[in-house]
């Protein structure tokens, strides 16, 4: 994410106008990192108000998998969220993945901006995987959260049918806290 | 014989000077203030311990995790330009007013709102005009204060100056009001002396959906403003919208209520954005204004003079584009081109004012450390001065006024980027004097991630305008024994310089343990070639313009110099989450005298005694409940001889109920201190009394 900040036209133009260069990276990368560990709260959040069928996973006792598919954008944040935590007697597990999942494996699938072939990894997942990307044109090519930044906050917007596809459950609490929910 | 001006036309004289402009594109650097929120909210959020260079000890994921979806939904995460430390670590004297500090102060117009900075001198005439300064200058059309608009200049060739009251937005749309204290000339341009007002609005990415609100009360008579945002979702956004008010005249002892106002305005703005790799945006505003004022209309034939109370029909409109293109990381360039229409009808004078403007600015990186940026600009005003009354005409009526500029500007980090030095310089070129430059060296020390040191010199420059080259500006002294009428006039000077400032600043900001921050910064500058007002000869008989007169002839000339030195304290204190204090305190010190040989007729007072020595500034906000906030302000100015205004302490005050998602009520009290004060003189006739006035407003969004 480092990289993205700088690329963003906006930060070149403060080091133009000269307040730019000296400040050091750590403080830049906070307000990031702050959006990111925000995110991970919220990804532990979809699990908590998500129910999958029992044939997500490969064993009644496997934990809930959070994967992430491309430039891991959290640094240490998920892990630390989810340290720790279980829901419904399910531990919940990171993954880093190089390459789309196969069955089972994840239960949630997080698809970083790095990813460049949403569009063909998406169909491909079997059912009883959530889908969650970074933009917001994530949900209407097939995903089911996308994270929107409105008014320097996190918020998120929800495709239900795709949800409903995978024969995934979204609790009415989910969906009345989205920003946006499409059917 | 001594000869007195009428007040009103020494006050315009006064006023008459200033420069015209360079736009720069909006500084995108950050402010300190959404950094300590930051940071505030992360300590507040996760009880880490004080601010610490180490971003993943600062956020506890485990205080994060706790929170409900509603309330992770709440958490600022970003700041607009994502850049929380730029202004923390800038090496000049900024204050960052935020589009929620706007919110909760009530303020309901720029000017208004500029009150929030330390530094600022904000004095309202009357209802549609103030007198705005920035470590001393304090006039109507803001002298040597560069002003923009998301990167539009907004500052008047015709008399180096703002006209304020036609300056606006939908207020909910303004993301943040950079003000920089101090010259800022090697970036910003040939106005910047005294400082910069940076007005910034949001992307249109975060304005989606309906706002809309409406409100009343005894001086706000009546508002509305309305807003509709909406995009493809991915790569294009939209806004417009549009708003419109009354405001009722303040008080006047005299009963002349001429300043009535009423104003319309609408605008769009539309952004593409492309992976953050390139960015188009394309916004315009038109407006249509009626605002009520009283000005001295001065003829060569009888009645000579008089004070004529009418209104003004103001308006204009303006379209930019802007394209910004990222080429690497840290090879960034940027075009933006824009024209504006201003249309002055005033009781006394009239302008129609055409402005083309063009920018290219790039950023790139080099060996050694260095961060260099370089521009070039170009800007064609063209004006065409129509005469109402004889006592105020410019000749040529018509004319085309052109300034070039080109800057380079070098930021080369030293030692391990703890240490950073910044030069440049800004080539200007106009129709009004050649060339000229203005260099500036940045010294900038950051030992640790809580404090800040910097040092600056600038050589900042004031272009003349066409009020001081083909401006003539007459007045009536009386008559004469033998019955012939006699008339003192300001011709045009076409050999007016360029004001010149030679700027020291020192600053130093930090944070004093997790919730107080302290910003300080001093400065002395060395000004000269400064505006005066001079006799140039004796008085004679004079034809032409007929009838028959005597003439004092006097011109507008550079004739004072002087310095001026002061400091600004400003502190934010987070004394609870829900309870946050900023207080700030300026002091300025003018010495302004005649340089040698100098005809000077008394400027200099009147240069002087129009801006206060002391303001003191605290705001306080509490959250009572999630849905109830309340906030209160408070500020002292000392008194400003030159426009006979006592000494004044005042405060405002708002509580908010935000009575559902859709729905907030909020009820905004302002100058309740007394019925009323005065601020400033800027109005023929005796002072005009600044009310206490209250308005209630329902804001609607979805």
């Amino acid at each position: 994410m480092a990289q993205q900040g700088v690329r963003n036209p906006a930060i070149l133009l403060a080091l133009i106008m000269g307040f730019g260069l000296a400040a050091p990276g750590p403080l830049r990368g906070a307000d990031e990192s702050l959006e990111y560990q925000v995110k991970a709260a919220f990804l532990l959040n979809f699990i908590k108000f998500t129910e999958w069928p029992p044939s997500a996973f490969t064993a009644s006792d496997a934990p809930i998998f959070i994967c992430i598919l491309g430039a891991d954008p959290f640094g240490d944040a998920l892990d630390q969220v989810i340290a720790g935590e279980s829901v419904n007697g399910k531990k919940v597990a990171v993954e880093r993945l190089k390459r789309a999942p196969s069955a089972k494996a994840c239960q949630v699938l997080f698809i970083s901006k790095s990813e460049k072939n949403i569009d063909k990894i998406l169909p491909a997942l079997g059912p009883g995987v959530l889908t969650v990307g970074d933009e917001e044109t994530f949900i209407r090519g097939g995903g089911m959260i996308s994270f929107v930044i409105e008014n320097r906050r996190v918020r998120f917007d929800i495709n239900q049918t795709a949800a409903e596809n995978a024969a995934l459950k979204l609790s009415s609490k989910l969906l009345s806290v989205a920003r946006a929910v499409e059917k | 014989m001594e000869l007195k001006f009428p007040r009103a036309i020494r006050k315009d004289l006064n006023f008459v000077t200033r420069f015209r402009l360079n736009s720069r594109l909006p500084i995108r650097c950050a402010r300190w203030l959404r950094l300590l929120g930051l940071l505030v909210a992360i300590i507040g959020l996760a009880r880490a311990d004080a601010p610490d260079p180490d971003p993943q000890v600062n956020t506890d994921p485990g205080t994060l995790k706790t929170l409900t979806l509603e309330q992770l939904s709440q958490i600022e995460v970003t700041t607009p330009s994502k850049e929380p430390v730029k202004a923390f670590q800038s090496p000049v004297a900024i204050y960052v007013i935020t589009g929620e500090e706007i919110r909760r102060s009530g303020a309901t117009s720029i000017p208004e709102a500029l009150r929030l900075a330390p530094g600022v001198e904000v004095a309202r005439i009357d209802s549609n005009k103030w007198s705005i300064g920035i470590r001393g200058f304090g006039t109507r059309f803001s002298r040597g204060v560069l002003v923009l608009i998301d990167g539009r200049t907004v500052y008047s060739t015709l008399l180096s100056g703002t006209y304020w009251e036609v300056q606006d937005t939908n207020m909910d749309d303004i993301d943040r009001i950079e003000v920089i204290r101090g010259p800022g000339g090697t970036i910003w341009g040939p106005n910047s002396v005294n400082g910069v007002i940076n007005i910034i609005t949001k992307d249109s990415k975060e304005t989606k959906g309906m706002l809309a609100n409406m409100g009343g009360g005894n001086e706000q008579q009546g508002f509305a403003n309305f807003r509709y945002g909406g995009g493809n979702g991915s790569d294009f956004s939209y806004r417009f919208y549009g708003k419109g008010f009354t405001v009722a005249p303040e008080e006047h002892s005299d009963n002349r209520n001429f300043d009535d106002w009423r104003a319309a305005q609408g605008g769009f703005r539309m952004d593409w954005n492309e992976k953050n790799r390139s960015s188009l945006t394309i916004q315009g505003d038109f407006y249509e204004e009626t605002a009520g004022e009283s000005v001295q209309a001065v003829t060569y034939t009888p009645p000579y003079s008089q004070i004529v109370d009418a209104n003004a029909a103001l308006s204009g409109g303006n379209i930019m584009a802007r394209w910004k293109k990222t080429l690497s990381a840290s090879d960034d360039i940027q075009i933006q081109a824009y024209y504006d229409r201003t249309n002055r009808y005033e009781p006394n004078f009239a302008e129609r004012r055409n402005t083309f403007d063009i920018d290219f600015l790039q950023g790139l990186k080099l060996p050694w450390r260095q961060q260099v940026s370089w521009g070039l600009g170009a800007r064609f005003s063209l004006a065409d001065d129509i005469e109402v009354v004889s006592g105020l005409t410019f000749l040529p009526a018509k004319r085309t006024d052109q300034l070039d500029t080109a800057f380079v500007q070098d930021e080369i980090g030293l030692l391990d980027h703890r240490l950073s030095l910044i030069v440049g310089t800004k080539l200007v070129h106009t129709n009004f004097f050649g060339f000229g430059f203005e260099p500036s060296a940045r010294l900038l020390w950051t030992p640790n991630q809580k404090e800040t040191i910097w040092a600056a010199y600038t050589h900042a420059l004031r272009t003349p305008s066409d009020a001081e080259e083909n401006f003539y500006l007459t007045g009536y002294a009386g008559m004469a024994a033998d019955g012939t009428p006699i008339f003192a006039r300001f011709n045009a000077n076409s050999h007016f310089a360029p004001e010149q400032l030679n700027g020291y600043e020192l600053g130093y900001r930090r944070f004093l343990g997790k919730d107080f921050y302290l910003d300080l910064a001093g400065f002395y500058n060395h000004h000269h070639d400064l505006f005066d007002e001079e006799i140039t000869g004796g008085i004679y008989l004079e034809d032409n313009p007929a009838p028959v007169h005597y003439l004092l002839p006097a011109q507008f000339g550079n004739g004072l110099l002087g310095t001026t030195k002061g400091f600004e304290i400003a502190a934010e204190w987070r004394l609870s989450p829900v309870w946050q204090l900023k207080g700030s305190y300026s002091m300025l010190q003018m010495d302004i005298e005649k340089a040698p040989g100098s005809l000077d007729v008394g400027t200099a007072a009147g240069i002087v005694g129009s801006s206060p020595k002391h303001q003191i500034s605290i705001q306080t906000d509490f959250e009572l409940s999630k849905t109830l906030s309340l906030n209160f302000t408070y500020r002292y100015v000392s008194a400003l001889p030159a426009q006979m205004v006592p000494s004044y302490s005042t405060g405002d005050a708002r509580i908010g109920w935000r009575m559902s998602r859709a729905f907030e009520l909020s009820l905004v009290g302002q100058n309740l201190f007394q019925p009323s004060h005065f601020e400033d003189g800027g109005d023929p006739g005796p002072l005009v009394g600044i009310m206490r006035s209250g308005y209630l407003k329902l804001t609607w969004r979805r």
